[in-house]
């Protein structure tokens, strides 16, 4: 807000003040300049009046004159030249700047806080908040909300440049002072020559300027008395004299320079010129070419050339301005009240009655024509203005805007009079004076001087106390708009636009004021039109509602004037004051044009880091811009950087804002690039970049190495394990520093987005490091050495630490881009990757230009801000991030590195099928490794075979047509048998070893030395794609106290495809073994029969499929003879083909079983000539690698086995019946384990090849089925969830059906039967009851011979008979004790019996009789007997 | 021509105009025009807020353009500038503009997958906007 220390009032005032000339002679301006002044630049300070004056209007009205002030210029003070004018203006505006440093002012409108430069007292209140209040303050003007200092200079300086015009006479010469100095010869003479001097310039007519108010002008005699060294009483008689030549009212005696100039200024004196003259030494620098038109034209020279201080200056005294210059060093504060005295007494005795006088004489003048009407006057005129005509005509020729009145026109005797009362401010006269003016010149169409007429009398009226009549804004809109539309005189329309804007602001009607200015602003002076609109700007925002979005687009229309005037830091403010307005708030197309005008003038103002901030502004936010607009920002950018950044020695690169770096997105990754499969080795896949993070994976090799990094450290984690993380990113933990290895390369993965529709070219892209040496060998508590880094130089540090320097990078058009920058340590120590440095420039178009493209250089740091954190309340109230040290590791001693390979490693395989392929390991370091140990997801796919067996092929080239088994040519009979200790294959308990340790000759691998091992697989048992991880294990020989182990990954891929589907059932066989051999054997045998299928469903491939040999492998059981088929057949499958084979099992020799209950009993029966050596590797190896039945059979083949075991270890103290329940179901237990061992024809491009495989199946229980492929486990996925506990399940008796197989029963007897019935009519036959326990428990039986079928069909089919002897027999069978009971039938005649009807009931011996049941009733035994 | 949204804290939703080349005046001139459209609904909202006339005509003329304003109970703004020596658009044209526009506006934020103060990328919003403002040339 343009508001100045005065009011409105005081403004308007100060702004039309009575002007007096002054007129010098030699001597005294020699008196003046001693205190390095000029006449009336002595008075200048005090020329305000601090008393009131009176005076009296025609009507003998007293009139009050306040707070007068009078202008004193020297009478030959020359008019400036338009041009001249513009430069001193801009010269003031440009001087004129916003305070910096001081509070700034922030005025809050609406949702905005804006921030205007500004030095107001109420900064800190909001003064709108309240609206009386404003209105109060405002209309009371003590408070200014913004102040514009420049436009108030700009102001004033046009007010005080305005050349005299003819149709007002505000500022012409009222009265003029002849000074004459005392020490004068002849002063009266001199004064004598200054009064003809004086008339000689108003009346010769021969100068235009300067122009009289009234023809008799004031003379006023001043003798200036210079006190230090003239002579008092010489001065004091001169006086006398001019008393009497001239008058007391005329005359007076000034006395200064009290003191000698040689007193220095020992004394602080008050300096009140500085404030007046400072700025017009400020402005005093005009160029020199201008000065001497001046000259040229200067036609006073010649007489009075020393009495302006002005010319003076121009002349010659240039340099002076330069030093400050003590004024009034002569003047002591008497000489100051003596001047304030002397323009007192000049005021009130000289001027204030001369203009009295003058008012009176024109009244009196017009009061003599007021015979005649006004009207009637000018209608006269009208018809028979004659006289006129001539004027006119000239007036036409000079002035378009209508006619020029002669100077001593009646018609501007009322306007003088107007003007007269206006100076000594009598406004109401002055008010009804400019009206009858504004009259008479509208009626003669003199529209310059109505307009004049129109505006005084607007402001009369303003001026007027107690405001009879409200301020005519209408008077001053037609005045603005004739002065300019009409008159073409934009000097004036500008000025009554200002006064009128100030008067509207002052009445709070700021929307008016703002189109007044608005309307003023014209393509002729961009300098009024910046000013005008930045006041407009001001206007808005101080309006009832503010209109912030209004005052920033005048704000920006401001500064765009400004700068097209030179006003650069103007119109900088500007733009930074309406970029607060548009700021973040979406209007990215505006935002982006002010950020880059900021740009350019802060570069143009020497600020060129605000102008750096300002384009990156606009690069960095995603820009609407067009490609073209954006290629220019950028070039800008880019000149503009390069420019500071040459004349900048600084040392650290600035940040460059392009392209936006993703530093979240950092990965780092410790170790080698990968190197892919040579030939047919395959290298282990580890970790690489490519790879995408998957948290399940990770968290498996982290399970992975926790179990292998437990058994290398004999079954226990450390304490802070940690798992080895080789890529880290977002995703991972990264609060530990990571650890790298010397003299193996970091890589440093950086996210780079190009959000500009230009492509950008980086040069030049390398890592910024800060590397601190450190011996990690040596004890801790050393100190460190110092931090090194490659700042000044990339590359030169590089025996240390090795930077990688990607040449050129060119990132398309909003392209997202990685580069992979590396860093090779060469020692140990603290390594921290703290930015990324390149050259940032643009991708040229055409080729044909050689120039290079401008490059700048920069750097980005990459900052990355850990994950929040979430733990403690107070984290989770605040916004808290932990750390991140993934760009920091810790590069430790060297460490062995294992490369791994595969040799003949397949990628499909038929379930079950094994398939032997090489694995090639490499230590690369020069450090040798040891403790090689792998551990994998699926530890059935694969074994290395156990220690034992060595016995096939050293290569992998030799051993491509051999079976992977270990065969002996035998033919097929009785199985052969062997007994094996599953520790033999590192297998011990019965969980599945997950880690195996792999065999290295001498326990290590020196530096440099390769192994390969043969590996064999074994295809998954069910069909798909299978993912295997390996993991391997392996430490330095030396402790490294940073690093313990090292591991390496490895994923493969395996597609299954199905083959055989394999399915086994025991039974009980009923049969009793035979005598003899048969009873050694332990006594009881099982058939088992399997089914084989081919289910292979390859159209292609696999022609069919042969069932080699089967195996069992199992403690207690083993197959003992084949049923079916017998002799060397192979059984051969085709497609969709089932067989059955059959199979005879009986008890492996109990002592043996007992003694080494651990060990497993194999026996293979081949049903070729070859048999298969199943204990041995790799069949046995398999076999234990199998996943534990339980677990890979859930499908509810042998729930029953389940069951029990989760019920004995739900409920321990089970009791008597739990036993009883165990007992029972042992007894229909098996335990035995088939192998089926199988050769697969497969066609592959027109060769045959064999496969080989093998299948396990796991029998549980006798009469339940078990399968080698696992059932969907349906089952398992349709549980629902509990969330109570199990309840545990009850204790249960033993089934009837379980209970009644405890005692095998079976009755031996001739078939048939002769007896002569004739003869004897009792036929006696001896039968034998065998009954056999099943049992490992005693068995109490109960045998009732007393039983009579009760079925109703065995009743009509048999006869019956009676057995004889004891009816009842109790026994006791201790475990699988077979006993014999002779027992005897009778029959009475000839027929068919049928001899079952023994009921056996058993219960365990040391249970209750609870569990006595009848035991399976035997199967109709029939005899016949005959009647011989 | 040119059609502006802006929503409630006066950010742009939607800018569209033609031709491309002056867009920057048009966001200039929207911009200031947000302040008589404020001015305008708080001297008339005050009375009767329920039954305020969304249209609110013709905001100010510029030398080259004829601004329009649209205000909508939820105080989303609707702006439309068009060239002054158009006359085929009276303000029964462009009131039924406004109308068109706004419940394109609503079914635009009827979308559940719109998220209030995200500029609006709706193709059938900008194809009613692109039919405007081929019929009105």
């Amino acid at each position: 807000m343009a508001q100045c220390a005065q009011s409105v009032q005081e403004f308007v005032q100060d702004s039309f003040v009575p002007t007096v000339a002054v007129l010098c002679s030699a001597d005294a301006e020699r008196v003046t300049r001693r205190n390095n002044l000029s006449f009336p630049e002595l008075l200048r300070p005090f020329c305000r009046l601090t008393s009131e004056g009176h005076l009296r209007d025609p009507n003998n009205l007293v009139v009050v004159v306040k707070g007068l002030r009078i202008s004193v210029t020297g009478v030959n003070t020359q008019p400036l030249q338009p041009g001249e004018v513009r430069k001193l203006l801009s010269q003031a505006v440009s001087g004129c700047q916003p305070p910096e440093g001081l509070p700034a002012n922030v005025v809050t409108a609406g949702d905005y806080d804006l921030n205007i430069s500004d030095r107001s007292v109420k900064a800190s209140v909001p003064w709108y908040s309240d609206w009386k209040d404003t209105f109060t303050q405002l209309s009371s003007s003590k408070f200014y909300t913004a102040t514009t200092p420049w436009f108030e200079a700009y102001r004033e300086n046009f007010l005080q440049s305005m050349p005299a015009s003819d149709h007002e006479f505000l500022n012409h010469y009222l009265a003029c002072m002849l000074v004459v100095s005392s020490r004068e010869a002849a002063p009266t003479e001199q004064f004598q020559r200054l009064s003809q001097e004086q008339h000689r310039v108003q009346h010769s007519g021969e100068y235009t300027h300067p122009k009289w108010f009234i023809p008799n002008t004031l003379k006023y005699y001043v003798l200036l008395h210079d006190i230090s060294d003239g002579d008092e009483q010489r001065a004091d008689s001169v006086y006398e004299d001019m008393k009497q030549r001239y008058g007391t009212q005329c005359c007076y005696l000034l006395k200064i320079n009290s003191r000698a100039a040689a007193a220095g200024p020992a004394e602080q004196m008050p300096d009140p010129w500085s404030q007046y003259l400072q700025k017009s030494r400020a402005q005093s620098p005009v160029s020199p070419a201008v000065l001497s038109e001046v000259d040229g034209h200067d036609v006073f020279c010649a007489c009075v050339a020393v009495n302006s201080i002005d010319t003076s200056r121009k002349q010659g005294g240039l340099p002076a301005s330069s030093t400050p210059v003590a004024h009034g060093a002569c003047l002591t504060l008497n000489d100051h009240d003596r001047i304030r005295q002397f323009i007192q007494e000049f005021t009130f005795r000289g001027l204030l009655p001369h203009i009295e006088k003058n008012i009176r004489q024109l009244n009196d003048q017009l009061v003599s024509r007021k015979g005649l009407s006004r009207s009637l006057f000018s209608a006269t005129k009208k018809w028979f203005g004659g006289g006129k005509v001539p004027e006119k005509s000239i007036a036409e020729l000079k002035n378009t805007a209508g006619l020029l009145y002669p100077p001593e026109a009646p018609e501007l005797q009322i306007r003088k009079m107007a003007d007269l009362c206006f100076l000594v401010q009598h406004y109401e006269l002055a008010y009804s004076c400019y009206h009858t003016a504004k009259k008479d010149f509208l009626s003669d169409q003199a529209m310059l001087y109505a307009a004049g007429a129109l505006e005084m009398a607007a402001m009369s009226a303003f001026l007027q106390s107690g405001a009879p009549r409200p301020y005519p804004a209408h008077y001053m809109e037609t005045a603005i708009q004739t002065y300019r539309d009409v008159c073409k005189n934009m000097v004036l329309a500008e000025r009554c636009a200002l006064f009128s804007a100030e008067v509207l602001k002052s009445q709070v009607k700021y929307s008016e004021a703002a189109a007044l200015l608005i309307k003023m602003t014209s393509e002729d002076s961009d300098l009024r039109s910046a000013l005008l609109l930045e006041q407009a700007a001001h206007c808005f925002i101080n309006m009832r509602s503010p209109m912030v979005r209004k005052f920033a687009f005048h704000m920006i229309l401001s500064g765009h004037r400004f700068s097209k005037a030179g006003q650069k830091r103007h119109a900088l403010r500007c733009y930074c004051q309406a970029m607060q307005v548009y700021k973040g708030k979406g209007w990215t197309l505006a935002e982006d044009h002010i950020n880059f005008t900021i740009g350019r003038q802060s570069f143009t103002l020497r600020q060129p880091e605000n102008a750096i901030a300002a384009f990156r502004h606009i690069l960095i936010n995603d820009s609407k811009q067009v490609a073209t607009q954006q290629s220019a920002f950028l070039r800008e950018y880019l000149y503009v950087y390069k420019s500071v950044s040459q004349s900048s020695s600084d040392v650290t690169l600035p940040q460059l804002p392009l392209p936006c770096l993703h530093s979240a997105q950092t990965r780092v990754f410790f170790g080698h690039e990968r190197r892919l499969a040579e030939g047919e080795k395959q290298a282990a896949t580890h970790v690489w970049l490519d790879q995408e993070y998957d948290g399940e994976q990770a968290q498996l090799w982290a399970e992975l190495e926790e179990q292998v990094v437990g058994v290398a450290n004999k079954g226990s984690v450390p304490i802070g394990f940690q798992p080895t993380q080789y890529c880290l990113s977002c995703h991972t933990d990264n609060l530990r520093y990571p650890l790298a290895v010397v003299e193996e390369p970091i890589i440093v993965e950086v996210v780079f987005r190009n959000p500009l529709k230009v492509p950008l070219a980086l040069a030049e892209l390398s890592l910024l490091w800060k590397f601190t040496p450190k011996d990690f060998s040596r004890p801790p508590g050393g100190v460190p050495g110092e931090a090194l880094s490659n700042e000044k130089e990339v590359t030169a540090l590089n025996d240390i630490i090795s930077t990688e320097v990607i040449p050129e990078f060119t990132i398309g058009p909003e392209e997202t881009k990685v580069a992979r920058l590396q860093l090779l340590p060469h020692k140990t120590g603290e390594l921290q990757v703290l930015s990324v440095l390149y050259s940032l420039g643009t991708v040229e178009e055409d080729n044909g230009t050689t120039s290079r493209p401008t490059f700048v250089r920069g750097r980005q740091d990459l900052e990355i801000q850990g994950p929040r954190l979430n733990t403690t309340k107070e984290e989770k109230t605040s916004v808290r991030h932990g750390p991140d040290h993934r760009l920091d590791p810790v590069i430790t001693p060297p460490m062995p590195l294992l490369e791994v390979f595969f040799i003949n490693f397949p990628t499909g395989l038929l379930c079950g099928e094994i398939r032997k392929a090489w694995v090639e390991f490499v230590n690369v370091s020069a450090v040798p490794l040891t403790g090689l140990r792998v551990a994998s997801t699926h530890p059935e796919f694969f074994t290395f075979g156990c220690a034992a067996s060595d016995l096939t092929p050293v290569t992998p080239t030799a051993s491509e047509h051999c079976s992977a088994y270990k065969t002996m040519a035998t033919p097929p009979s009785v199985a052969a048998t062997m007994l094996v200790s599953p520790a033999m294959f590192g297998v011990s308990g019965d969980d599945r070893p997950t880690v195996a340790e792999i065999p290295l000759v001498g326990g290590g691998l020196g530096p440099g030395e390769a192994l390969q091992i043969p590996l064999w697989l074994r295809g998954p048992d069910r069909e798909g794609v299978h993912e295997i991880n390996f993991l391997f294990y392996y430490e330095s020989v030396e402790k490294n106290a940073k690093l313990s182990h090292r591991v390496l990954r490895h994923k493969a891929f395996i597609c299954a495809s199905r083959s055989l589907s394999v399915r086994a059932t025991a039974c009980h066989s009923n049969t009793l073994p035979r005598r003899g051999g048969a009873e050694e054997e332990g006594g009881s045998s099982m058939l088992v029969f399997v089914d084989v299928e081919n289910i292979n469903t390859s159209e292609a491939g696999v022609r069919e499929f042969h069932i080699v040999q089967v195996s069992s492998s199992s403690r207690q059981w083993r197959l003992h003879t084949c049923i079916n088929p017998t002799g060397d057949r192979d059984s051969r499958l085709a497609s969709r083909e089932r067989g059955k084979l059959c199979f005879r099992a009986t008890r492996c020799r109990t002592q043996e079983g007992e003694t080494h209950a651990r060990k497993y009993t194999f026996a293979d029966l081949n049903l070729g000539n070859e048999q298969i050596v199943s204990s041995t590797t790799p069949c046995a190896d398999f076999f234990f690698r199998r996943g534990s039945p339980s677990e890979a059979q859930k499908g509810g083949v042998s729930v029953g086995g389940a069951n029990h075991t989760r019920r004995q270890s739900l409920t321990p103290a089970g009791g008597a019946d739990d036993g009883v329940t165990g007992v029972v179901q042992k007894c229909s237990e098996v335990e035995l384990n088939i192998i089926v061992l199988w050769k697969a024809y497969v066609v592959e491009d027109n060769k045959q090849l064999i496969l080989e495989g093998q299948l396990h199946v796991a029998l549980q229980t006798v009469g339940k089925e078990a399968c080698s492929v696992p059932q969907k486990e349906e089952a398992q996925e349709m549980v629902l969830l509990k969330f109570k506990p199990d309840q545990p399940p009850p204790v249960s008796r033993p089934t009837l059906e379980q209970l009644s197989r405890l005692i095998k029963t079976c009755l031996h007897y001739p078939e048939s039967y002769d007896h002569p019935f004739p003869q004897k009519s009792l036929c006696m036959v001896p039968v034998t009851l065998t009954l056999s326990n099943c049992s490992l428990a005693q068995v109490d039986v109960i045998i009732d011979l007393r039983h009579k079928t009760t079925s109703p069909e065995s009743l009509e089919v048999h006869g019956t008979f009676t057995w004889l002897g004891q009816t009842q027999y109790k026994l006791q069978l201790r475990p699988h004790e077979v006993q014999r009971l002779v027992l005897k039938a009778c029959f009475f005649q000839a027929g068919v019996y049928n001899l079952g009807t023994p009921r056996v009931f058993a219960k365990m011996a040391q249970a209750g009789t609870m569990c006595e049941t009848s035991q399976q009733s035997s199967m109709p035994a029939l005899i016949v007997i005959n009647s011989v | 021509m040119s059609v502006i949204t802006a929503d409630l804290r006066n950010y742009p939703l939607y800018i569209r105009s033609v031709p491309t080349q002056n867009e920057l005046k048009f966001h200039y001139t929207v911009h200031t025009s947000l302040d008589v459209v404020e001015e305008k609904v708080s001297a008339v909202g005050k009375a009767l807020p329920d039954q305020r006339e969304l249209y609110l005509g013709l905001l100010y003329p510029t030398e080259d353009y004829k601004v329009y304003g649209y205000v909508t109970n939820s105080k989303v703004k609707f702006v439309i500038v068009v060239d002054s020596s158009n006359t085929s658009l009276r303000d029964n044209e462009i009131r039924s503009m406004f109308r068109k526009l706004h419940s394109s506006f609503t079914d635009v934020m009827c979308n559940p997958f719109y998220n209030p103060g995200d500029t609006i990328q709706s193709k059938s919003f900008d194809s009613i906007v692109s039919a405007m403002m081929v019929q009105s040339s």
